[in-house]
């Protein structure tokens, strides 16, 4: 028996699974997660640093990193990817003007090698704004056809009203299901 | 369980024979007590808001709610209705009349402070852009601003070339903090703003000053602000008194980020918890008074 086995035996009985959340800066990374556990996002202030939740969810335990987007935390990012079995990637569908760096930085993390088996959650944010690009157009700014190397979803949602955004964490978690916890 | 029991004994009925016997005893009401034994300040208020909480009177309940122009009226209704004559007890009613501004004036100045927090950042009002721009000009005073959309916002730690997005949840509440700090401690905010751009200890200046905003904001609402203002504001506090609680925290969080000496900026809210804690012990301290000891008023 192998390390990786031995590795994967042990994330099967605990069933725990590590999401990790980025984007650009305002693009409503932490509102989603607040809102995904359920607490108040009036008051959210912008991230610096990261934060991290632990909760439960379908029997799962998620390990959800919220990593401030701004330009100056970016590099930073790297020292979150370790062992991520999901990659959740926020975009602020009214913010037509930075669809471009939107989709250089996800393209540059998708080349990381240590995200390589993760799997791709893209979240089109903010479908509540009047100016929102729907989810197709965001598939398309982002060129996300092209991606071959993850599995990926596009889900148009809104952390504000929550629309959506559990439709999109029961996909993530299915497919991180169908790869970690059955293949043997 | 017994705990609870003997709560429900007290609250009932024990407190109010309790009372009655000491009253009978001394010849003063539980708030007249408070008033003649209690320095004035969080150790006096404080138990008068507990007294009149406990009240079984809806009069004295009531006065909780009341506003700054109908305190003086409260008062003379609780008087009648306690059957306190002010020749037996001259300095009763104006301790109680400032014990009441400040109790209800702390309720005031969060309905105040959730308005501005509330009203969203527009780039359209001309007032609120003129701020941003006063706030630029206040820390950079030898620099001038290229456009109004521009990289060099990040000079003052906001996050991209548009300061607008960055106010979210605090509103207008955030930037206001931060142009009372530059205006009213203009010295202090450089310097802080100077640490904040070291190369390796810094930290996004702007960016920060809105997390203690909502730091602030949280510890008004939870009322865990209520003994600083009841110790340094004798009667109604507001607004500025509220900003001015900003400016202190704007200030010791930044001494405390240098001589902590964090890793990285990654490492914020860790620390900021951390500041939170402290700040959260000092408030329990009865005599607290978060004032900062340094500049102009």
């Amino acid at each position: 028996m192998g390390l990786l086995t031995i590795l994967k035996k042990m994330k099967q009985k605990e069933r725990e699974m590590r999401l990790l959340m980025l984007g650009l800066d305002n693009a409503g990374k932490t509102t989603i997660l607040k809102k995904f556990n359920g607490e108040d996002v009036s008051t959210i202030s912008p991230t610096l640093g990261f934060n991290i939740k632990t909760l439960e969810h379908r029997g799962f335990k998620l390990n959800i990193w919220d990593v401030g987007g701004q330009k100056s935390l970016r590099s930073y990012w790297r020292n979150y990817f370790e062992s991520t079995d999901g990659l959740v990637w926020v975009v602020d569908s009214a913010d037509r003007l930075r669809l471009d760096d939107c989709r250089r930085e996800l393209g540059a993390l998708l080349l990381e090698e240590r995200l390589a088996g993760a799997t791709l959650l893209v979240f089109a944010n903010k479908q509540d704004l009047p100016g929102a690009l729907s989810k197709e157009a965001i598939r398309e700014a982002l060129a996300l056809d092209d991606i071959k190397s993850h599995h990926w979803c596009v889900i148009g949602c809104s952390a504000v009203t929550g629309e959506n955004l559990l439709a999109g964490v029961d996909w993530l978690l299915d497919d991180i299901a169908a790869r970690i916890f059955t293949a043997d | 369980m017994f705990g609870s029991i003997w709560q429900y004994v007290y609250t009932s009925f024990l407190r109010y024979w309790l009372k009655w016997l000491i009253r009978q005893a001394t010849g003063k009401c539980e708030l007249q007590r408070i008033c003649s034994e209690h320095e004035p300040g969080a150790s006096r208020t404080t138990r008068a808001e507990n007294s009149l909480q406990a009240s079984k009177n809806k009069v004295l309940r009531e006065a909780l709610k009341s506003s700054k122009d109908h305190v003086e009226q409260c008062v003379d209704q609780i008087m009648k209705e306690k059957n306190i004559k002010p020749q037996k007890d001259p300095l009763f009613k104006g301790r109680l009349h400032v014990c009441l501004l400040q109790i209800t004036g702390y309720s005031s100045l969060y309905t105040s402070v959730e308005d501005l927090r509330k009203e969203v950042f527009s780039s359209e009002n001309p007032e609120h852009e003129a701020m941003l721009l006063k706030l630029w000009d206040l820390l950079m005073p030898t620099v001038k601003l290229e456009s109004r959309i521009t990289k060099q916002w990040g000079d003052i730690g906001f996050q991209g070339d548009d300061p607008k997005t960055d106010f979210r949840g605090m509103g207008l509440l955030g930037l206001i903090n931060l142009v009372f700090f530059s205006e009213n401690y203009t010295a202090e905010a450089r310097q802080v703003l100077s640490h904040a751009n070291h190369p390796k200890l810094g930290y996004s200046y702007a960016i920060v000053g809105i997390n203690l905003t909502e730091m602030a904001y949280s510890l008004l609402k939870s009322g865990a602000l209520k003994p600083h203002f009841y110790n340094t504001v004798q009667g109604t506090p507001e607004l500025k008194h509220f900003h001015q609680l900003y400016c202190y925290l704007a200030y010791e969080f930044d001494q405390f980020w240098v001589a902590e000496e964090p890793e990285s900026i990654m490492q914020f809210n860790q620390y900021r918890e951390k500041f939170h804690d402290q700040v959260k012990a000092h408030l329990q301290d009865p005599d607290v008074s978060l004032a900062l000891s340094v500049g102009s008023d």
